[in-house]
């Protein structure tokens, strides 16, 4: 009994103690970001000293100065409006090419899935720096270079490989019964998948557009490559904040703020899914 | 494409049956193809000419010559340790440091949900932002927020991306991702019954040994999947790199290497696409290995 | 899976739907972001109005009346380094360029090594994705006689009112090649020392009109302090940042790059021994002695705040540095003393540099970009920048045309300097920059070869970890020797 007792007391201890640990913990890992919110609203001159202070002297005007650019450079919200549109259709595009691959892949597999599969999973080991210049010939060839187009492509190409791969495992974990029934009544492939499968597998399919939508969103390297101008997206637009005249921390940090806040919040409104989007069926 | 395609089976119904459930999966798989091996091809038919970007006209077959390159150069041999070194390191570290958190916040405790939060959102940060508020607000030698710590503990002011360029991309990735491993684990330790380390607890297990032979091998499938997944966008790290230390030789990865030799500003098409296939030829032998994981992750299902 | 998972599907969805409509919504208020792509590019002109929102002192009526014109006349695409100069001109056009042709102007500001990529890649391949491209002497030569850039001499030469005589000769010259002007100068400079006068005086240092680097690196460690380093010298990779400072110094220790073979190729990299092994420790040296913080970090624009902070007392760099820390709203204006890039073998040892606009070849409307390169390179455009610029007159773009040093308000404005950036462009010694012939196109703080920009990028890569203190002087000089005779043998 008194054995038991300690193990008790020693456990709500040890519980105590691991909270305490994990608070400081996130505050470590949070405290960057929060100091980047924190310089945004500050004078540069006060963002940018040897000694940290806790001036919040700027108020909102680095965030106006951020989304009023000078005439003639890209505005905060045409690269918005861009990284938008991009980001959105190719989500889209990589969800409705992704599914019915996803279906075939785990739903009664073809013959060799696997090797699909992988095949899916290997061009994500291909470095992009080896293809960029192909594809810079290539799509300057087409006329899309520094289009909207040329990045719905890029990005379509890139996350697709994960989505199928996530989608796979979800479609996995439908009870095959369910699909077998649904074969007898003589439904359609695409009544199957409306009605049976993508009501069971949607919180799947929504952690695979979120996933896409922020690798989609961060992108950096096949930005500055294949666009200049007309189709500049936000993590460009935030490169445009460092080297002006004198000080800019204090503009860039208003600009990354703006600029992962989308990502951010969406990630923190999902963040159970995301984990179980990753994981389900891929681990039994 | 539906029409045209049972046309030409109708004769066989098999086939015909075989195609008609391989469908769906084309326009991905084609999509795929066409948008990932054939620049590949192309790169492969730049590799074998000689092309120099800024002589116009040098573009002229030269058989396989490019290819005595990439086994000689110390630069392509550094940026290859380089880049294991930060896919490595960043994830072995993050792993730890992601199981240790996972391990915290799988207990409940006050604002568990909120630290949960808290945690992952590095990993939600857009990696060009990090680098560059890391770079200028962090470990800047003058008015970084770190060297006001290190002055504040007595010692001299450190260039940090200069001096430990390769360190600094560590350290910044690993704030990174280590939110992501941390996720994953954390979805492993909820999967693990209660009851089984209850028993241990009973038979006198502490909590160490509990861990160490009960929690970390039902982890490992986990850590294994994290691993992967963090590698597969780590070894093409180029953001980091590029913003963060600006390419410092001591941190030059195959990215910024290949990217550099070619419309990075070496402008040699045809000796860059020789070392592009290299890359690829390596990485598919290397992916291979790390598939083979992937395939024992599949095991159980269909 | 059961029941319940179902609500929590709805929110799901729900927070993907709320969220993509935020993103579409902010989206939707400058333009149509759900438009196909030909939809999209006229609904960009249309949103210039929030744009066109000049800077306090600049504004004027006739902002209102942008919009209309500019949808009518043609829009221009321009590529340009990101400097305090070129800040100018973004803000002085729309009311002083657009407003009058209708011609609306896209800046594309790129830092100097991001800016040479995204040309070269444009320019070469043809891409046309820019309708103006600024360049230096280093590309112009080499890119026109590529068949990449139009030439110019015609529509400068009927342009009467262009007045193309009055371009500094050197300047021009080093922009043509075969006697056809491929870019043309929208500003010039050489590269002088600056010094804190005040600092000088009170600590002793006196500083000579034309300084040997002994001299200057003596006085560096003179006036070296714990809060203020002795000087701020160039330590950023690339070959336009410390490529350029090093390069005039390894000229003047009698260093090269490469041999030059008799017909003027490239001959054998000369990197790891001689005069450059003893101006790269040189430089080094000073740097770790009496240089700034990070210098490996540091390039034109970090020792330009260094330097308006009172954080370094001396600095080594372009003559047009001297506008911006004269100008009327700087902190240190009338403190400075000028002089001569430092020597030490050869007579003169700074070197000439131009940002200057170019038209590739395959743009659409020339005339539009003819339009605007011969405003931003006109001396209107230096009238304008004097009178309507907080920084004054001594801000103007500087060392593009002869007349801009008998404007007697430049000369009053900046009377320490303008006089010393015309002796120092003068000086620089353009054909003949250190002890030995070089290969390739004339260049004082480049090597006129193809070869020079990457190998000489990677190289000061190199020499940057030097200065950080990663890797030896000599590991790097060996390394950079590799990568140079590289170049040569193909």
């Amino acid at each position: 009994m008194a054995k038991q007792q300690r193990i008790v007391g020693e456990r709500r201890w040890v519980s105590t103690a691991s909270g305490v640990l994990a608070w400081f913990m996130a505050f470590l890992f949070f405290f960057p970001v929060l100091w980047m919110v924190a310089s945004s609203f500050k004078t540069e001159i006060s963002a940018q000293t040897e000694k940290p202070n806790l001036k919040f002297d700027g108020g909102l005007e680095r965030f106006q100065d951020v989304s009023k650019n000078l005439p003639g450079t890209v505005t905060f919200l045409k690269a918005l409006a861009t990284s938008g549109f991009v980001v959105i259709v190719s989500t889209i595009i990589v969800l409705l090419l992704a599914i019915p691959a996803a279906y075939t892949l785990a739903i009664r597999p073809i013959p060799k899935w696997r090797n699909v599969l992988m095949f899916f999973i290997s061009t994500k080991f291909l470095p992009i720096a080896a293809a960029i210049l192909p594809l810079y010939t290539i799509f300057k060839k087409i006329g899309i270079l520094d289009t909207r187009l040329v990045l719905v492509i890029a990005y379509t190409s890139m996350n697709l490989p994960l989505a199928v791969w996530m989608l796979r495992s979800f479609f996995a974990e439908v009870p095959r019964e369910l699909i077998e029934a649904a074969e007898i009544d003589g439904a359609t492939f695409f009544q199957r998948l409306r009605t049976i499968l993508l009501p069971i597998v949607m919180p799947g399919v929504s952690a695979t557009a979120l996933l896409c939508f922020i690798f989609a969103w961060n992108e950096f390297f096949l930005a500055v490559n294949l666009t200049t101008f007309r189709a500049q997206t936000i993590p460009i637009w935030v490169t445009t904040m460092i080297s002006t005249r004198g000080q800019f921390l204090a503009k860039l940090s208003a600009a990354s703020t703006l600029a992962c806040l989308p990502v951010v919040i969406a990630g923190w409104a999902a963040q159970k899914r995301l984990v179980r989007g990753l994981t389900m069926g891929a681990i039994k | 494409m539906t029409a045209a395609t049972t046309a030409q089976h109708r004769s066989n119904p098999l086939r015909r049956r075989q195609w008609s459930r391989r469908l769906p999966l084309l326009p991905a798989l084609i999509f795929t193809i066409v948008v990932t091996q054939l620049p590949f091809l192309v790169t492969v038919w730049y590799s074998i000419h000689k092309w120099d970007f800024l002589k116009p006209g040098s573009f002229k077959f030269n058989g396989l010559s490019n290819y005595t390159k990439p086994f000689a150069d110390q630069f392509f041999r550094s940026a290859a340790i380089n880049t294991v070194i930060i896919t490595v390191g960043t994830v072995v570290i993050a792993s730890v440091f992601g199981t240790f958190l996972a391990v915290l916040l799988d207990k409940p405790f006050f604002g568990q949900g909120f630290v949960r939060t808290l945690l992952i959102t590095p990993f939600l940060i857009m990696p060009v932002a990090a680098s560059l508020i890391w770079r200028h607000g962090f470990l800047d030698a003058t008015y970084g927020f770190f060297n006001w710590i290190v002055q504040g503990l007595g010692f001299d002011r450190i260039a940090f991306t200069s001096k430990y360029p390769l360190l600094a991309v560590v350290f910044v990735l690993v704030w990174q991702w280590t939110p992501f491993m941390m996720l994953i684990t954390l979805s492993g330790l909820q999967s693990q019954t209660q009851e089984v380390l209850e028993a241990a607890r009973v038979d006198g297990a502490n909590s160490f040994q509990t861990f160490r032979s009960l929690t970390l091998p039902h982890l490992r499938p986990y850590l294994e999947l994290g691993a992967l997944l963090g590698s597969i966008y780590l070894l093409q790290t180029f953001d980091t790199v590029d913003q963060l230390v600006g390419g410092a030789p001591g941190a030059r990865n195959i990215p910024y290497f290949i990217y550099q030799r070619s419309i990075g500003g070496g402008w040699r098409f045809g000796q860059a696409s020789a070392f592009g296939v290299v890359v690829v030829i390596a990485t598919i032998v290397l992916a291979n290995l790390a598939l083979r994981l992937i395939s024992t992750l599949l095991e159980g299902d269909v | 899976m059961k029941p319940p998972r179902t609500s929590r599907t709805v929110k799901m969805a729900g927070a993907i739907v709320v969220f993509g409509l935020v993103a579409a919504g902010c989206g939707g208020s400058s333009s149509a972001p759900a438009a196909p792509e030909t939809a999209a590019a006229p609904a960009e002109t249309t949103a210039t109005p929030a744009e066109t929102v000049a800077p306090a002192e600049t504004v004027a009526a006739p902002a209102e009346t942008t919009p209309a014109a500019a949808a009518s006349k043609g829009e221009i695409t321009v590529a340009i380094v990101d400097n305090p100069t070129m800040k100018d001109i973004q803000t002085l056009t729309p009311d002083n360029f657009t407003t009058q042709t209708g011609i609306k102007v896209n800046y594309v500001s790129l830092n100097e090594q991001t800016l040479r990529e995204q040309v070269t890649k444009s320019v070469g391949s043809g891409a046309a994705q820019y309708d103006v491209v600024m360049i230096g002497p280093y590309e112009a030569p080499q890119f026109g006689a590529n068949g990449w850039l139009q030439d110019l001499t015609d529509m400068a030469a009927k342009d009467t009112a262009y007045d193309v005589a009055d371009l500094i000769p050197s300047v021009k010259g080093a922009l043509s090649n075969n006697g056809k002007m491929y870019a043309v100068p929208f500003y010039a400079e050489s590269s002088f020392l600056m010094y804190r006068k005040d600092l000088a005086d009170a600590a002793g240092v006196k500083i000579p009109e034309a300084p040997t680097w002994d001299e200057v690196a003596a006085a560096a460690k003179k006036l070296n302090t714990p809060d203020r380093s002795g000087i701020c010298l160039r330590g950023k990779p690339g070959w336009g940042d410390l490529g350029a400072a090093l390069t005039t110094t390894v000229n003047t220790f009698g260093g090269t790059w490469w041999d030059a073979n008799a017909d003027g190729s490239i001959g054998k990299a000369q990197v790891d021994n001689g005069g450059f092994k003893e101006a790269t420790n040189f430089y080094v040296d000073l740097l770790k002695t009496a240089g700034e913080p990070d210098a490996a970090n540091a390039s034109f624009n970090e020792c330009l705040k260094l330097m308006q902070d009172s954080k370094t007392s001396m600095w080594y760099d372009a003559t047009v540095a001297a506008g911006i820390l004269e100008s009327a709203d700087s902190p240190i204006k009338g403190k400075l003393g000028y002089a001569l890039a430092p020597t030490k073998l050869t007579k003169a040892s700074g070197w000439l540099w131009s940002w200057a606009l170019a038209m590739p070849e395959g743009v659409k409307d020339k005339e539009a970009a003819w339009k605007f390169m011969s405003w931003a390179t006109s001396k209107e455009y230096i009238k304008l920048a004097g009178t309507k610029l907080p920084g004054g007159w001594a801000g103007i773009p500087p060392g593009s045309r002869t007349s801009t040093y008998a404007i007697p308000e430049y000369l009053a404005a900046a009377p320490t300097f303008a006089p010393m950036t015309l002796r120092a462009m003068q000086a620089a010694p353009i054909d003949n920059p250190g002890t030995t012939k070089r290969p390739g196109l004339p260049g004082v703080q480049y090597v006129g070869v193809p070869e020079f920009a990457d190998v000489g990028t990677r190289c000061t890569a190199e020499i940057s970890a030097a200065i950080a203190g990663t890797q030896s002087v000599d590991e790097a000089l060996k390394k950079c020797q590799a990568i140079a005779s590289e170049a040569t043998t193909g």
